[in-house]
């Protein structure tokens, strides 16, 4: 090696091992959270505040003084305490909370929505809409003035899909089958299906939809709900749980699965199992009533069960056992 | 003797139990003390960086001294050494020998055509092929064929078949690179050749030597008044089908000339490594390579060393030797092949017990020496075995085990930004390779597409990917084998060259 590779090497080794021995220290104390006042020339622990707000670039305020970084912002060199903190972006309603800094420690205030002061809405759709159904987060199906419409979920795609128009006045909830072929709506007393997606060999008269209605109930609704193999329906009353079969022409066949002794306080339905969850009341030995979660299966038997009922045409009440 | 071998047990133990020992002591610490271990590894990334940085810097030094040497005409500086010592270069007769095993005719030809290539006078040329007797006879038949072909073309072309299953010998290269000088010292002493003036060059099978190097290995062998006590290192370069190689394996083959490069400006540390040269004397004086060692390339270097009592060295050349890349077809099969290339170059750590051994024996070497070089043997292995595994599997551990309560504390807040921090900084030396690996680069073959200068480049977004596969688990591999008496069976790398571009 020459003299001058030598010089050379000798002059980058004891450079970078300097540079080690100053550039550890600095960072390790970074790292642990350390801190040194120039001012005071005191070592002190600092704690760190993590701030992140949705829309980002929000002003941050310590105390009332506004700090130098918008968010995102990891706040450092705070003395262990408690902090004001206070986010302010114009147009938006600022957020505020105490925070508490430990030291050596990390306080995070993530995730903090700040909403809009004046919201601004985009009106979606050209028709004048009674009410709307929205299926998996995909498509809208207005239930418009001058018939049934969809459009994709931001509004575009506007089409017609059939010219009914005889929407009840009010419809109390609406409910997509699983297989998305059909959604369901009811107010008080009455059950419609629409029935979307239809073969285009069926059509008529050019409607892409066809709306019907399926039942009307002697006592009032309570909910309405898909079995999963999307061509049964649950329906409670006040009174009776009933199914009802919306497949294939000719009689639609129903059945009562489950008489009430009380109109049900509690109600859902499972459609991974389904299984229909109420409460009921129930009058003990010594006469006094006692309200208790009950479970009904409707998958295991349910249709041997629903087929017995068919067949034999007659309509009982399930013991309490299921 | 019994003694003797506990010793050698323990020696063998040593690399391996460290490696170990730190990586199960931060792996356990990683979920009881969190807060320690990621301290630890902001304190290797920090000692990483500046190490890697000044490496880099070491790197552009010898990059600098290549490509200024090039430019000299070696044969002419030679000849206007006049005599030194009583002899001068037209004296000097160059030997050199291939021990090779399969390797077919594709792989020696150019060998020896470089050979034939170099600008130094054939008729001071030697070529030995030392074939294997277990290669069967194909490999007979090619080393006969090469001798016809070449014979006329250097001052003697000698071709031998090393035995199999000599006594005290194990199925390494040494045994057969030995076989090969012996055969070698016959001749010599035929014609009455002083074994001073013969400088012996091994090299494998696919070296092809630049023309020069004969050159500049006669004036740094006249020029040296050590010579005899010293080692000649040209630098390794990976060229013979760079372009028609995998870029994992490109990568890999860069940093170990890189690395070379950077040991040639730490003479202290500095081994011979793969091809090299040596006069024939001192050869026969320390007697031959090792026959029972795998890393016979430095094996010989510590022989030496324990034989001249410490007064030995290398002596860096500034000219390159150009190998085969070890590669295949596919890209799992280059990752293997490169993975039995490096361990196979790990197992360089059987020096550790081998030179303590010799350091028990010799009392002539200063115990400052002594405790310098094991260290340098001990610390280069260690951190080979360790670093990579460090930075890329135990950095994250106290962030993955450490808990909850870990993360909201300022280190654990911090220790994924400072150590992407630190990362960044080194890329600078990403940049160096990249400018070095171009700048080393073979003029590009015709059947390449020059689109393939990008991906020359491109390749080095694999560099953190080849880390974490090759980094450190070839070295782990071999020390771990070492510590538990599994010893390495040498394993001869493939060499393989494909005509067709390969992305």
């Amino acid at each position: 090696m020459k003299n001058s590779d030598k010089i050379k090497r000798a002059i980058a080794f004891y450079s970078f091992v300097m540079l080690f021995f100053i550039l550890l220290p600095v960072i390790l104390a970074y790292s642990l959270g350390y801190h040194i006042d120039f001012k005071e020339l005191k070592i002190y622990k600092r704690g760190i505040i993590y701030i992140t707000s949705h829309p980002t670039g929000a002003f941050i305020y310590i105390n009332g003084k506004l700090h130098t970084d918008l968010t995102p912002a990891q706040i450092e060199e705070l003395k262990p305490g408690t902090y004001r903190m206070e986010v302010r972006r114009e147009g938006f309603y600022p957020w505020e909370k105490e925070v508490v800094v430990k030291p050596n420690m990390v306080t995070k205030a993530e995730h903090i929505i700040l909403f809009p002061i004046v919201q601004e809405t985009k009106r979606i759709g050209e028709e004048e809409t009674i009410d709307f159904a929205v299926l998996n987060k995909s498509n809208i199906y207005y239930m418009a003035r001058s018939g049934l419409f969809r459009s994709n979920i931001d509004g575009s795609s506007f089409k017609k899909l059939s010219s009914y128009s005889n929407w009840p006045k009010k419809i109390v909830n609406k409910k997509f089958s699983t297989d998305g072929n059909k959604f369901l709506y009811f107010d008080e007393r009455n059950i419609w299906v629409v029935y979307l997606n239809l073969d285009k060999t069926i059509v008529q008269n050019g409607e892409n939809a066809h709306v019907e209605e399926v039942l009307i109930s002697e006592d009032p609704i309570v909910d309405v709900f898909w079995h999963s193999l999307s061509n049964y329906i649950i329906i409670i009353t006040e009174k009776y749980v009933d199914v009802l079969e919306l497949q294939g022409g000719g009689k639609r066949n129903t059945a009562t699965l489950y008489k009430f002794n009380k109109k049900p306080k509690g109600l859902y339905y499972d459609e991974g199992s389904d299984s229909l969850y109420f409460t009921d009341a129930k009058r003990s030995a010594d006469s006094k009533e006692a309200t208790y979660l009950y479970r009904l299966d409707l998958r295991q038997t349910f249709f041997s069960k629903l087929m017995q009922l068919f067949t034999k045409k007659e309509v009982e009440t399930l013991d309490e056992k299921r | 003797m019994k003694r003797d071998e506990f010793y050698r047990r323990l020696f063998e133990i040593i690399p391996g139990l460290l490696t170990w020992s730190t990586l199960i002591t931060l792996f356990i610490l990683a979920f009881v003390k969190p807060i320690w271990v990621a301290i630890f590894v902001i304190t290797f990334d920090v000692y990483w960086v500046i190490r890697v940085s000044y490496l880099t810097m070491l790197l552009v030094f010898a990059y600098g001294r290549l490509e200024k040497e090039k430019k000299i005409d070696w044969l002419k500086d030679c000849e206007s050494l006049g005599s030194i010592d009583g002899f001068e270069y037209g004296d000097i007769y160059h030997v050199i020998l291939f021990p090779v095993y399969k390797e077919g005719l594709e792989i020696l030809a150019p060998s020896i055509s470089a050979l034939e290539n170099a600008n130094y006078p054939k008729e001071k040329m030697i070529i030995i092929l030392s074939t294997e007797e277990r290669a069967g006879e194909n490999a007979w038949n090619n080393a006969l064929a090469l001798k016809e072909k070449y014979n006329n073309s250097f001052f003697q072309f000698l071709v031998t078949k090393h035995p199999d299953n000599i006594i005290g010998e194990i199925k390494v290269k040494g045994a057969n690179a030995t076989w090969g000088a012996k055969a070698l010292k016959y001749f010599l002493d035929s014609k009455d050749i002083d074994y001073g003036h013969v400088i012996m060059s091994c090299f494998d099978a696919d070296t092809c030597a630049d023309r020069e190097y004969f050159g500049c290995l006669s004036y740094h062998y006249l020029t040296n008044p050590n010579r005899l006590r010293s080692s000649y290192q040209p630098i390794p370069v990976y060229n013979n089908n760079i372009w028609h190689a995998r870029s994992i394996a490109r990568i890999l083959e860069l940093g170990a000339s890189f690395m070379q490069m950077v040991e040639t400006m730490r003479l202290e540390k500095f081994v011979t490594f793969s091809s090299h040269s040596m006069s024939f004397k001192t050869l026969v004086e320390v007697g031959y390579w090792p026959v029972d060692m795998i890393s016979d390339d430095s094996a010989i270097y510590w022989k030496c060393f324990l034989h001249f009592n410490g007064d030995y060295s290398v002596i860096p050349m500034y000219v390159t030797v150009s190998m085969d890349v070890a590669t295949e077809k596919s890209v799992i099969g280059t990752i293997i092949k490169q993975y039995k290339q490096k361990r196979r170059w790990a197992w360089g750590v059987e020096n550790f017990p081998y030179v303590l051994m010799g350091f028990l024996e010799n009392r002539k070497i200063p115990l400052r020496k002594k405790i310098r070089r094991a260290f340098h043997i001990l610390e280069s292995h260690y951190t080979w075995a360790v670093w990579a595994i460090i930075i890329t599997f135990v950095a994250p551990l106290p962030l993955i085990f450490g808990g909850g309560l870990f993360r909201q504390t300022a280190i654990g807040f911090n220790l994924p930004s400072v150590a992407a921090a630190l990362f960044r900084m080194s890329l600078f030396t990403i940049l160096v390779c990249v400018f070095i690996s171009v700048k080393l680069l073979p003029p590009r073959p015709k059947d390449v597409k020059p689109a393939k200068g990008l991906v020359m480049i491109a390749q080095w977004l694999l560099s953190p990917l080849v880390v974490a596969l090759l980094g450190s688990t070839p070295a782990l591999d071999a020390q771990t084998r070492l510590m538990l008496g599994k010893y390495l069976h040498f394993h001869v790398t493939e060499k393989s060259r494909h005509g067709h571009a390969v992305q």
